[in-house]
């Protein structure tokens, strides 16, 4: 028989090799075709990118930014540009470089398939927020135009991405970038939510910690060059200056919907309240779901059965009793019944 | 139109896009309910009044109290097993009876009459129809008792509670509060707690339901924990405490069972079914009296029938390969000697044995017929007279003395049932499970994923153990 400290070893050492070749990101197999699919078009694309952005912000394009961006050394990207150049996706102005029509055109194509990827990662399948962007910059290398079209199409031409982001019609034509930035809003007046940054990463992360997104209303309360201090959905947010450079924001269209309101989740037991509005961070299957079991604007509802661990918790809405989790349950707006009155 | 005035109204038509926003459909539905609930507010009336005693509203507070909440669920539990377990021996020993002592010699005795020639006679009544009958007879009373009282649960309105005060650790666990309920009715049959996760409505946890169903211990492999922990850990204790050391590991298992599967779905939930899409909700439908003809006839037509058929079935052709292969010999050994010699050095290191692993491949249709499967091909290796019925014909001993001294004679050890123990809670599930999988899913991906993720958890535990315990053993 098998020595059993041989087989022991030989079993961690076969499992070791395992996960070096195949761990998600970090092993040999996945880090050889994340290599493999940085092609010359693959960096074509990103550029064409990144100038179409500078040139939408504003921000002066430098080969030292575009090195940045596509995290490539400063002599690659300045010949990626004389390359892109001399294929008439660039034409260099005195000071400045701008894309041709021809280079904005598939610009703009990477930038729509970019956003409604992202749209579509939200709308239809569960992978996390985190994950969104990361998986656009793959994708939208993938899709041709037809299959923009055909993916628009199926997800009811939508206008914006899940961060609030204008989505390119096949035209080449895009919303307006609405809103300003949080830090340079006026304090003490009523605001929402129009835009969320998803690059860098962690800023990311640490906005959606936070629970921001957009469609929340913003009341901010004080901003000084340490902190910017602000309510949001029911809570008071404290964010440091650079974070807070991320969120846009822009007074809403009067709707003539009460801007006042709590979360279905602050109702305790026994309590009545009335819908609001479910958030737009509810989407897809799951808002469809919730409209179908009667969470419309105006529905009268009362809390009514706690679990025992104290999530979830059931509500009485149309004589029906529904269970709703608490994240779910702080998605939904709502007015107090005595607030109602 | 002249083409001016058609390029106007797009342009407007693209403002107004932008200018509304994506949810215009949404808006539309808001407008219907609010024209809905318009039309139902002139034309329903309502009592003034809500009734002051409210007997569901009482219920629920009961069943779902902090206090009485988990003591009702573990005793409806408790009073169902129970129940399964206490009534199906009488009529599981009635079938036996039937079946395999009265019709099975009297299939031989009209075979030898007829003077059929031995092999089809082998095949047929020996494998095919022992097979079969055993299934039957084992399956069929646990599966008719344990599937009308669950629907009995369900119809009267409280297994939804159950899921609700649940919701909390199976969401923990990224799996739906629902799931408890697929799991619990896994412990009847993995077929139909496959079957009952159509209640989950979520496309990622229905499918973390169906994965893992089969870490709920069902009904075919209760026994086998019995016999092994009565026979192996049994004999380790007093005999005065050897009924409570073998209720307390073979409840060990299962509650092993019930953390693996929550183990399990958090892995899944975060791995391979990250991206399916994942809701919750949860309707608890207002309490009323059982149907009981109903109940009874959709849970005997619909799930007792519908799966004992499916175990049919695979059991019939695995009837004639395990005769067929104690019987055609290769160089005048068995087949079954041949493979077992050859699944040996595997099976050692998993601290089973290559008759335990040959007795899982052909017994893959009904986790029942594993251990008359294993009695069977040890007695043809070790060549023990006096026992068992022959070559490839299934049998059981009355006594677990003497199913020990068969299992020990075959060089079974504590190890050894240990890993059987634990192979028999963790391995792939049985035939008609696979296929019911198949069938709800409609994929091969999640089929094979149900299949063989167990299977190879169950290499790699057994493995662990039988390393780790001689290692301990040589100290």
């Amino acid at each position: 028989m098998t020595e059993p400290l041989v087989a022991l070893v030989a079993a961690l050492a076969l499992l070791a090799a395992a996960a070096g070749l195949f761990y998600p990101r970090h092993g040999v197999i996945p880090r050889w075709r994340r290599a493999r699919q940085q092609t010359r078009r693959v960096r074509t694309e990103d550029a064409l990118k990144h100038i179409l952005g500078c040139e939408m912000s504003g921000d002066r394009l430098t080969v030292n930014s575009l090195a940045g961006a596509l995290q490539i050394t400063s002599d690659r990207a300045a010949n990626l540009l004389l390359d892109m150049e001399h294929r008439g996706l660039l034409h260099g102005e005195s000071d400045s470089i701008r894309l041709t029509p021809v280079g904005r055109q598939s610009a703009l194509h990477i930038l729509r398939a970019h956003r409604l990827w992202e749209r579509y990662l939200a709308d239809e399948t569960g992978v996390g927020e985190l994950e969104w962007h990361g998986q656009a910059e793959w994708h939208e290398h993938q899709l041709t135009s037809e299959e923009a079209e055909a993916l628009a199409a199926r997800l009811g031409n939508p206008t914006h991405d899940p961060h609030g982001d204008p989505i390119p019609s096949a035209e080449g034509e895009m919303a307006p970038h609405a809103g300003i930035p949080l830090i340079s809003a006026a304090v003490d007046e009523p605001l929402h939510i129009v835009h969320i940054e998803d690059e860098p990463q962690t800023v990311f992360a640490q906005l959606l910690a936070e629970g921001l997104y957009p469609g929340m209303e913003v009341r901010l309360v004080e901003t000084s060059p340490h902190r910017i201090r602000f309510w949001a959905g029911g809570d008071e947010h404290v964010l440091a200056p650079v974070v807070a450079a991320n969120v846009y924001v822009a007074r809403p269209a009067d709707d003539g919907r009460d801007s006042v309101g709590s979360r279905l989740s602050d109702l305790t037991r026994g309590e009545r309240g009335q819908v609001v509005e479910i958030s737009s961070q509810c989407r897809g299957l799951e808002r469809r779901r919730l409209q179908d079991l009667g969470f419309l604007p105006g529905a009268e509802l009362q809390a009514e059965l706690t679990s025992p661990g104290g999530d979830p918790v059931a509500y009485r809405i149309r004589g029906a009793l529904i269970a709703l989790r608490k994240e779910q349950a702080d998605l939904i707006r709502i007015v107090r019944a005595e607030q109602a009155a | 139109m002249t083409s001016a005035a058609e390029a106007q109204l797009l342009a407007t038509a693209t403002a107004m896009r932008w200018e509304f926003g994506g949810n215009l459909h949404e808006q539309l539905v808001e407008a219907i309910y609010a024209d809905a609930a318009r039309i139902a507010e002139r034309a329903v009336t309502r009592p003034d009044q809500e009734p002051r005693f409210d007997l569901d509203r009482t219920i629920d507070r009961v069943v779902t109290s902090r206090i009485l909440g988990f003591p009702i669920m573990l005793l409806a539990l408790a009073v169902v097993l129970w129940l399964t377990v206490i009534g199906s021996n009488i009529p599981s020993a009635f079938l036996f009876d039937l079946l395999i002592d009265t019709i099975y010699p009297l299939l031989k005795q009209i075979a030898a009459n007829a003077g059929l020639a031995w092999w089809i006679e082998g095949i047929l009544i020996d494998g095919v129809y022992l097979a079969t009958a055993w299934v039957v007879s084992v399956m069929l009373p646990p599966m008719a008792i344990f599937f009308p009282l669950f629907t009995l649960l369900e119809d009267f309105g409280y297994l939804p509670r159950v899921a609700f005060n649940l919701d909390r650790a199976f969401k923990v666990a990224g799996a739906h509060g629902k799931q408890s309920l697929s799991m619990a009715m896994g412990f009847g049959c993995n077929a139909a707690g496959v079957i009952s996760t159509a209640i989950i409505d979520s496309p990622r946890e229905k499918l973390i339901a169906i994965i893992t169903n089969n870490f709920a211990l069902c009904n075919g492999r209760w026994p086998t924990q019995i016999v092994l922990a009565t026979i192996f850990v049994g004999a380790l204790v007093p005999s005065y405490l050897a009924g409570a050391a073998v209720a307390l590991v073979v409840m060990g298992t299962a509650v092993l069972g019930v953390l693996l599967t929550l183990l399990v779905s958090w892995a899944l939930s975060r791995s391979v079914l990250k991206g399916e899409v994942s809701t919750f909700s949860l309707e608890l439908p207002p309490y009323r009296p059982p149907r009981i003809l109903q109940t009874l006839y959709t849970s005997v037509i619909d799930r007792t029938l519908k799966v004992l058929w499916r175990a049919l079935i695979f059991a019939a052709p695995a009837g004639a390969v395990i005769w067929l292969i104690s019987n055609l010999t290769i160089g005048g050994t068995p087949i079954a000697v041949h493979t077992i010699d050859f699944l040996n050095p595997f099976g050692l290191l998993l601290g089973l044995n290559g008759v335990i692993l040959l007795a899982y491949i052909v017994a893959i249709p009904a986790n029942e017929i594993v251990i008359p499967t294993i009695l069977m091909l040890t007695v043809l290796v070790t060549g023990i007279t006096g026992v068992g019925e022959g070559a490839g014909v299934m049998f059981e001993l009355n006594s677990e003395a003497a199913t020990g001294a068969i299992l020990r004679a075959g060089g079974w050890t504590l190890l050894t049932a240990i890993s059987t123990m634990i192979f028999v809670l963790i391995h792939n599930p049985c035939s008609t499970t696979i296929f019911t999988t198949y069938k709800v899913t409609g994929s091969k991906r999640w089929t094979t994923v149900t299949a063989l993720l167990p299977l190879f958890m169950g290499f790699a535990v057994t493995f662990g153990v039988a390393q780790i315990w001689r290692l301990v053993e040589g100290w």
